[in-house]
């Protein structure tokens, strides 16, 4: 399938799994992590576009800080016991939970529910990349799957969205397996109607 | 390799590098907050054990075993007849709940005299050999407050140190394969 500008949609190469994604289906984290990992998959491998990390890496750092202040505190109290150690025990203490309180507002307010960034290349050069952002939630005890898809063509700082709504019965089966084919045909569908969308503009 | 192909390793079969590193650090995380706390409540109450299990009847009425016990340590305040202090005897790892009952001089160097409400003598046959008196240094804390039976748990595990690993093990291998989000 391709377009009369020459632009190629890879979406048709679905990657093939080489073992079907089978899940514990009444886990909701369970279900969302496949979905989420299964759409990250087809922008990743299907689509040509390249993860950036820097979210994942920055939540990551924070984390790696936190448990370094920690494990400093208890080498530092082997070495030199208690009281001696006070001064050493309050910093290590005081910057794990504040660095605790950041890791919060760093997952509640730059990440919100972003669980993927992805950049992909023009293929005319010309351009800066395009920006693919993936947003989901699933609210407990209800079985709808939230998608939210925004693109950023090259090199713009505000999107265009698409969300999908479904249900997840519709992805997987009894026994827990997904079913990756009718999930790619509908991310390929809010894709292409974004990028379709813009170039109306 | 049977253990391996567990189904329930799926979901860590599917990480990638990143993910993986991130349910170490989750482990390390829950580690790290319980040390922390511990931490902190020693620099905030100055005892180097701020919470301890009553081990014994030895205090009984006012303390039972399995009570959980909040203890401060304030260097400047002198230690007082009727306190109850908890401390250590040098050479062993076991703190004891007791209460002062004579004291020796008033400065920095006091010595005291420890029994248990509930037992009959002193606690001259609990020192080392050779001590007749405590001092300011083998204090671990003072007593402030209490939370009675919450300690048991404590006690159960020491008693029964497989069950306190196999616990530990099962509570750290769930968090290890468990991914939240």
């Amino acid at each position: 399938m391709s377009r009369p500008d020459g632009r190629k949609l890879a979406f048709d190469e679905c990657p093939s799994d080489s073992k079907p994604v089978k899940v514990e289906k009444w886990d909701l984290n369970a279900v969302k992590n496949a979905l989420d990992d299964a759409c990250k998959k087809a922008l990743n491998e299907g689509y040509g576009c390249v993860e950036d990390h820097s979210l994942m890496d920055g939540r990551l750092a924070i984390c790696t800080v936190a448990v370094a202040f920690s494990a400093f505190a208890l080498v530092w109290d082997l070495l030199h016991p208690f009281p001696a150690s006070r001064f050493v025990l309050f910093i290590c203490s005081a910057s794990y939970f504040v660095l605790m309180g950041v890791l919060t507002l760093y997952t509640s307010i730059r990440e919100k529910s972003c669980c993927y960034v992805g950049r992909r290349k023009d293929p005319t050069g010309l351009d800066p990349d395009d920006v693919w952002l993936l947003s989901s939630n699933i609210r407990k005890f209800e079985p709808t799957y939230h998608l939210s898809v925004e693109y950023r063509p090259g090199g713009q700082s505000e999107g265009r969205h698409a969300t999908l709504s479904k249900s997840v019965s519709e992805y997987f089966d009894e026994t827990g397996t997904l079913d990756g084919d009718k999930l790619w045909s509908d991310l390929q569908r809010l894709a292409v109607s974004l990028q379709d969308g813009k170039k109306k503009q | 390799m049977g253990l391996l192909e567990l189904s329930c390793l799926d979901e860590v079969r599917r990480m990638d590098k990143r993910q993986l590193y991130y349910q170490f650090l989750n482990f390390a995380m829950i580690v790290s907050s319980a040390l922390m706390i511990w931490k902190g409540l020693m620099v905030v109450t100055g005892s180097e054990s701020p919470i301890v299990v009553v081990l014994s009847g030895s205090m009984e009425p006012a303390f039972h075993r399995g009570d959980l016990l909040f203890l401060t340590h304030d260097r400047s305040e002198p230690i007082t007849v009727g306190e109850i202090v908890v401390f250590k005897v040098e050479g062993r790892d076991i703190p004891i709940v007791h209460r002062v009952i004579k004291l020796h001089g008033n400065e920095k160097g006091a010595h005291f005299l420890t029994k248990g409400d509930n037992n009959l003598v002193d606690d001259r046959g609990l020192y080392a050999p050779g001590q007749m008196w405590l001092t300011e240094k083998d204090v671990v804390g003072r007593a402030r407050g209490f939370l009675p039976y919450v300690g048991m748990v404590t006690i159960l595990m020491n008693d029964y140190p497989k069950l306190k690993y196999i616990v530990l093990a099962t509570l750290g291998i769930f968090v290890l394969i468990h991914r939240e989000n």
